[in-house]
């Protein structure tokens, strides 16, 4: 029997696929998944159903939704600036923390009113991300170094930060407790109209129209995408890839670092070691999903948003680890890179029964 | 002070071991021109799969083995994802780390509190006996688990294989130029994914010498990023086997360092000038938690190093690395 694959690239795409993609990978990964599921003795259509369903169709499920949309839409921009130019940031973790260690020092330690203090808070975590990112966004730009490595590895240097700052320097919990003390309630962000939901999400809601218009309206933009599509043509054309790459890790570790003080003040209230339940990391495949825009890249989190929320309830109803949801997001990447091979090409399988003999020379024996 | 270097030396070779393994199959499968980036997640797998596969069986040499065979089945993954698919390297290889993690999360869960008895610390035969006595070295070197032999002895092993058969060399030509190896008869498809799965089997037996020899015990996320650390080694190794022993004991003393830090208090005497700045500046630079972070920062400066001191071209990278090679684009 002889199976001979033919590839074709197609002229174009035809439409339900292009739309159906993302759907479809999404469905597939499901799919898979609850092989894990029925591992553990799970029905899968039973846990999925309260995964979704009951998380989207319930206002507490919907409010904690929104919640955890916000540091996943804003890593999710952390990794998706740097990739309009070409280059990883698989560090927004690392960003996060960054930016929660400046914000709750700056929350504790300035006394001043809400509205100095918040801004104050946003600014000095900003800051830190941008600097966590800037490092390995200025190795790369200046000196090659690899991007990716760095980014990841100062991740770790950042939670061990975090911890350092908690056991030492910070520690203000009871006993020896090793968290920082509860930031007093002029840090704190406001619930939006009493909605249960933090100020932090117009923070993110800002930061995607920003993105957007920086990425689409502006030349700084205009360049980074250029930078990100023919780095060569570009320099040709004059651009400093220098510049582009060091300014799309500022202001991608910027936006990690916004969302690590919006955790705090929003959420946690005080610096806990490993408050992060690796929203830096699920902000790779938020960007890869959403890697057309930055309103895709909203879509992209808010959907995560829902996976993490429904993961916990899956967790509490039938007792299945939450780390599920790793598993369907790397599997919903994989699918996507898979159909994005379909996409560009036709793939036709045939399949003889008599063995066709080798036109001579096309395999070559070693 | 003789005995604390032969502590310290001995812990820096078992906490190299890990990284010899990993960086080897990096080194091979990006000598065939594919990135691995999903190091970590397979040594998770491996990990994990070794573990259990020991406490069920109590083989801790089956245990070591399967490891291997499931880093094979994430390395199939990858190299059908970016070998046959032509997908992107980068992607395939993170996400694969994250599906690692992930996987071994859910299913790691009820393994945690299982102990089991790992690799004993034997010495070799007929000669172990006499190499163990050598001073200071001899313990550290000479009496090991069987993985940490395994992993010395395949340094030259590997670097006989890529330098010194047709094979290897044919490897190298795939990653190099896989256009002209194509022309010269080398069936470059199959080269790589021969590369990428042996990549993939040192990855699993790396992450199971973690928890079968090194530990003894497994944790969720308990490669703490070793598996990046491998990648970084290899460009630091020049893509050279014997290279990335020197960064796998660099890396592993600064492991040892880490694990005995507790252990050593450093402070001047208060009649010391400085001594109200120098205490708590030692005390800062001392914690356990600063301590952690110096094997990554340690691989940032030695990448950054590295990669200042040569250009690329003396650097080694493959040339076809991160190039899907596909026949019938010109």
């Amino acid at each position: 029997m002889n199976v001979e694959i033919d590839l074709t690239a197609r002229e174009d795409v035809p439409r339900w696929l292009s739309y159906g993609t993302p759907v479809f990978t999404i469905l597939m990964a499901l799919a898979v998944s609850a092989v894990a599921l029925v591992a553990l003795d799970v029905n899968p259509i039973a846990a999925y159903s309260t995964m979704f369903l009951e998380t989207a169709s319930d206002e507490l499920g919907l409010r904690q939704t929104l919640v955890k949309s916000v540091p996943l839409v804003l890593t999710g921009l952390a990794v998706y600036v740097p990739l309009r130019a070409g280059l990883w940031n698989i560090g927004a973790e690392g960003q996060l923390y960054a930016g929660a260690i400046a914000g709750t020092w700056v929350g504790l330690n300035v006394g001043a009113p809400s509205y100095v203090l918040i801004p104050l808070a946003l600014a000095a975590a900003g800051v830190a991300g941008g600097v966590w990112a800037g490092v390995p966004g200025w190795l790369r730009a200046r000196w090659n170094v690899n991007e990716i490595i760095t980014t990841l590895l100062l991740t770790f240097v950042a939670i061990e930060l975090a911890n350092y700052m908690v056991r030492g320097p910070m520690q203000g919990g009871q006993g020896n407790f090793p968290v920082s003390a509860l930031l007093p309630t002029a840090a704190l962000l406001p619930d939006l109209f009493g909605t249960g939901v933090h100020a932090g999400f117009v923070v993110g809601l800002l930061a995607v129209a920003a993105t957007y218009v920086i990425v689409t309206r502006t030349r700084v933009g205009f360049e980074v995408t250029f930078v990100g599509s023919n780095p060569a043509a570009a320099t040709q054309a004059g651009m400093s890839t220098v510049k582009v790459y060091l300014l799309v890790f500022l202001l991608g570790g910027a936006m990690a670092g916004f969302a690590g003080v919006n955790e705090i003040a929003g959420v946690q209230g005080r610096l806990r070691p490993e408050f992060s339940p690796g929203y830096g990391f699920t902000a790779i495949p938020i960007a890869l999903l959403g890697r057309n825009g930055a309103f895709q890249v909203l879509l992209a989190a808010l959907f995560f948003a829902l996976l993490f929320v429904g993961g916990s309830s899956m967790e509490v109803v039938y007792g299945v680890p939450a780390a599920l949801i790793d598993v369907i997001q790397a599997l919903i990447i994989l699918f996507l890179i898979t159909a994005e091979f379909i996409k560009s090409y036709r793939v036709d399988v045939t399949i003889e029964r008599e063995p066709n003999d080798r036109p001579a020379g096309t395999v070559g024996e070693v | 002070m003789a005995g604390f270097v032969a502590g310290l030396l001995d812990a820096t070779v078992r906490a190299s071991t890990v990284l010899v393994f990993a960086s080897l199959g990096e080194i091979i499968s990006e000598r065939g021109g594919v990135l691995n980036l999903g190091v970590e997640g397979m040594m998770l797998v491996g990990a994990l799969g070794g573990f259990v596969v020991t406490v069920v069986s109590g083989s801790y040499w089956l245990g070591f083995f399967v490891a291997g065979l499931l880093g094979v089945a994430m390395a199939l993954i990858h190299a059908f994802l970016t070998i046959s698919l032509s997908s992107d390297q980068v992607i395939s290889g993170i996400m694969l780390t994250l599906l690692g993690t992930g996987l071994t999360t859910f299913f790691g869960q009820e393994w945690v509190s299982e102990s089991i008895s790992g690799f004993p610390r034997t010495t070799l035969p007929l000669v172990g006996e006499y190499l163990v006595g050598i001073p200071v070295v001899g313990e550290a070197l000479f009496r090991s688990t069987a993985p940490d032999f395994i992993a010395l002895a395949l340094i030259p092993v590997v670097w006989f294989f890529l330098f010194r058969t047709n094979l290897g060399l044919e490897i190298i030509s795939v990653g190099e130029d896989p256009e002209t190896a194509d022309t010269m008869g080398v069936d470059v498809f199959r080269m790589r994914y021969l590369c990428v799965l042996i990549g993939g089997f040192f990855a699993g037996i790396a992450g199971a010498h973690l928890s079968l020899a090194f530990s003894q015990l497994w944790v969720p996320g308990m490669t703490a990023g070793r598996g990046w650390i491998a990648v970084a080694l290899v460009i630091f190794a020049q893509w050279r086997p014997e290279r990335a022993l020197i960064g796998a004991y660099l890396f592993g003393l600064l492991d040892a360092l880490k694990l005995r830090s507790q252990a050593i208090s450093v402070q001047v005497g208060a009649e010391t000038p400085f001594a109200g700045t120098i205490n708590p500046a030692l005390d800062f630079v001392m914690h356990p938690t600063i301590m952690a972070t110096y094997p990554y920062l340690a691989t940032i400066l030695v990448l950054f190093v590295t990669v200042v001191r040569f250009d690329s071209e003396q650097l080694g990278v493959p040339s076809a690395l991160l190039e899907a090679y596909s026949r019938e684009t010109d």
